[in-house]
């Protein structure tokens, strides 16, 4: 019986039987809503229809990716291939092996579907033949009274090296989530930050490693420079100061990276500096506050019991007596802002750079209008072994598949009075083909 | 669209559609001369494609890396290189036109429908990672389409070389031996490519988004489409399928590429839909 299970649980029917269910787990995970991927409605879609959900979820099915079916899957699939890969290695050493008792009758070679014989020109003898068989990087053993030449000869090693590649994907994997720190944080031109995990946002939460600590580290963000071309934010430049007080710049594709931390840019906001002034002038609040206003939603803020909601224009005109922004570059930057008390307008206004809003009695002066930017931060230990299989996974590819092995056996001999190249040609993997470049090959060899 | 981006698209878009009349021809009416005529449509139509690049790329500074259409006009573009280069190493192979000329019609009809507007480069897109992912995704694209057209080859010729009197249009064409091999082949150069885009993918969303898999549903079905094709040479090198089963196999995956450049959204968004999410 255990025979029987390690037979099935090792046997290549097996493999294809994973991979199938993989797939299809992938895609109806494509299929039915995930949490991950659409949490804020998932929760309105329980309340929606509870009893669907509900069933779903007992399954795994809206959290695939970490459901018990799809670990247990792959838990199979890389016993699957060990085992596979440990019986067949004896397979793998069986065919990079190479030895004089290779050398066999090309005429009656059994396994080498390619036979042919080709009539040596004067002037070219058997050894200079299969000189020329060298040069095209066979390695031949035994003369020209009767070769084994093999090209190749080592690319069944990669069938192992791609498939263990999968394991060091895995582990780099494996480690990455359970080292894993993520939290966001919101930075406006500067602004200092030193790991503080009270000072990451509160929403998304902050997801804690399984093991090791958050990580320690310090930035100051010197400067922000976003780029837009008309509607499409073609580029943005970070300038960050590290604790050393070295400068790093970050862009959409290039994040900070320190040791297995990085900074991911993900949004820009606007962060204005006001200052709220009573009708003596006096100060009530001074106040930096990061708007999230680049969407052409509205953001709201509080100062001093008043309700503010900002509406920004980054290019600000009137457009047919209304309120509009001709492009998204910052050409003109106005905020319109609404005040109210209790619910109630107070008042409402344009405020540009430098500007005031006056309402019952107190002023709101804009001193300063800056950028925030949010973080993405992320710290995971396993990517250089997760690179690593991606290295090893594409090599391996490639010199499997385009360096696959071709043998040749073969023999110069006299044949109706003429000297003839006999040989024998079988190649990995194609066969109609091979015969094709054997042919070519011996016609340039002997031509 | 720029001006002689339209025109020079028209152009190509009639030639294909002739070529591809040409093949249909040539096979109905069992004339396998018009093959060489089919061909030199079909370059005529690559140049234009080609052009009709060159302007994109006057009008917006960069090469069309993203968007559906931009898809279409690329895709198009290494799937139709693809059958002219092995068209032209070996004229035997001219007739995978067959298969590759219809689905570019179909991809370009459906291209013309997304809007093309012409957008500067978007900042995510300026990245060394980005130019190896799509290029590779376009290398391996062109390839599994030659491995489908090699199919649709073999499958014709097949039934074909199975009647009394065998249409003289497909003499033209490989033996069947040399058709599945070729078959396998193309899978293998898509798979190896296929291979280079995942990873460097993964390496471009950790800059880009700060995580290198994120099971965000392109990447969901890239995998599933990169499995398909997997399950496909184990089927070959361990289980021994080929000919009909493996050209069978190799017009069907195709459709996990098609819809992970094309569809996802329509999986995802129907399934919201079916689902009543949102
Ligand atoms: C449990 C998992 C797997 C097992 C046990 C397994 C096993 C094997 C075996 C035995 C071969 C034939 C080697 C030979 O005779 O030359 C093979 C070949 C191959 N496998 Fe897998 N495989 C697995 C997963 C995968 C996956 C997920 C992929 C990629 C999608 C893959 C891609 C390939 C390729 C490209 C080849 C052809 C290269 C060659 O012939 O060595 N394999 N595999």
């Amino acid at each position: 019986m255990i025979n029987k299970v390690i037979k099935y649980l090792s046997s290549l029917r097996f493999t294809i039987l994973l991979i199938c269910l993989l797939g299809l787990m992938f895609i109806i995970g494509l299929w039915v809503p995930q949490v991950r991927l659409v949490k804020d409605i998932y929760i309105e879609w329980y309340k929606h229809s509870p009893r669907l959900v509900e069933f779903l979820d007992a399954f795994g099915l809206t959290s695939i990716y970490t459901s018990p079916i799809t670990i247990a899957l792959w838990a199979l699939f890389f016993i699957n291939l060990a085992l596979v890969l440990w019986q067949r290695m004896p397979l793998v050493r069986h065919r990079i092996a190479i030895s004089d008792a290779k050398i066999t009758d090309p005429d009656r070679a059994a396994g080498y579907p390619f036979k042919s014989s080709f009539p040596l020109p004067e002037g070219l003898d058997g050894e200079s033949a299969v000189a020329r068989l060298r040069g095209r990087r066979y390695t031949v053993l035994g003369d020209a009274t009767g070769f084994y030449a093999v090209k190749n000869r080592l690319s069944p090693i990669a069938f192992v090296l791609f498939h263990v590649s999968f394991y060091l994907i895995l582990l780099g994997g494996l480690i990455s989530v359970y080292t894993e720190f993520i939290g966001y944080v919101d930075l406006a031109q500067g602004e200092s930050f030193h790991g503080e995990l009270s000072r990451y946002n509160a929403s998304p939460s902050v997801k804690l490693p399984a093991f090791g600590s958050p990580p320690g580290v310090s930035i100051t963000v010197s400067n922000i420079v976003p780029q837009v071309v008309q509607n499409t934010p073609t580029g943005i430049s970070v300038m960050l100061l590290d604790g050393q007080g070295r400068a790093h710049e970050v862009g959409i594709n290039t994040p900070y990276s320190t040791g297995p931390t990085s900074f991911v840019f993900k949004h820009l906001g606007m962060a204005p500096h006001f200052v709220l002034k009573d009708a003596t002038g006096k100060v009530i609040e001074n106040t930096l506050v990061k708007l999230d206003v680049l969407t052409r939603k509205p953001d709201k803020f509080n100062l001093a019991g008043y309700t503010f909601t900002a509406t920004f224009y980054p290019d600000y005109v009137m457009d047919n007596g209304k309120r509009a922004t001709r492009s998204m570059e910052f050409n003109n930057p106005v905020f319109f802002i609404v005040v109210e008390r209790e619910g109630k307008k107070v008042a409402d206004g344009l405020v540009p750079k430098n500007g005031v809003l006056e309402f019952a009695g107190n002023r709101l002066e804009m001193e300063e209008l800056r950028y925030w930017v949010r973080f993405y931060v992320i710290a995971q230990r396993g990517l250089p072994i997760l690179y690593l299989g991606f290295a090893v996974a594409c090599i391996a590819v490639i010199w499997r598949m385009i360096f696959y092995k071709r043998e040749i056996l073969g023999a110069v001999r006299e044949k109706d009075g003429e000297r003839r190249l006999v040989v024998a040609g079988r190649s990995e993997y194609y066969k109609s083909l091979a015969e094709d470049e054997f042919t070519k090959l011996f016609s340039k060899i002997v031509g | 669209m720029a001006y002689w981006e339209t025109i020079f698209y028209w152009v190509a878009l009639v030639a294909y559609s002739l070529a591809a009349g040409g093949c249909i021809y040539s096979f109905v009416f069992k004339n396998p001369r018009v093959m060489p005529k089919i061909t030199l449509l079909t370059a005529v139509g690559f140049v234009a494609v080609t052009l009709a690049i060159v302007a994109r790329f006057n009008a917006t500074g960069h090469l069309p890396w993203s968007g559906h259409y931009e898809y279409v006009l690329m895709g198009g573009w290494f799937i139709i290189a693809g059958t002219l280069f092995v068209g032209w190493q070996n004229k035997s192979l001219q007739g995978l036109a067959v298969g590759t000329l219809p689905l570019v019609i179909i991809m370009m009809g459906y291209g013309y429908m997304q809007s093309p507007g012409l957008t500067p480069m978007a900042a995510s897109l300026k990245t060394i990672w980005l130019y190896i992912h799509v290029y590779f995704a376009w290398l391996s694209f062109g390839a599994y389409s030659l491995a489908m057209a090699a199919g649709v080859l073999y499958l014709l010729k097949q039934k074909s070389d199975a009647l009394a009197v065998p249409n003289p249009a497909y003499d033209r064409f490989p033996t069947l031996g040399r058709l599945d091999e070729l078959i396998f082949r193309y899978v293998v150069f898509g798979f190896i490519t296929d291979t280079i885009m995942i990873c460097a993918g993964a390496i471009w969303a950790k800059d880009l988004w700060g995580s290198y898999w994120a099971w965000d549903p392109v990447e969901t079905w890239s995998l599933i489409s990169w499995l398909v094709y997997g399950i496909t040479i184990h089927l070959r090198v361990t289980f021994g399928w080929r000919e009909k089963r493996l050209a069978w196999l190799a017009v069907a995956a195709l459709s996990t590429v098609i819809i992970s450049f094309f569809g996802v959204n329509l999986v995802v968004n129907t399934s919201l839909h079916v689902f009543q999410v949102r």
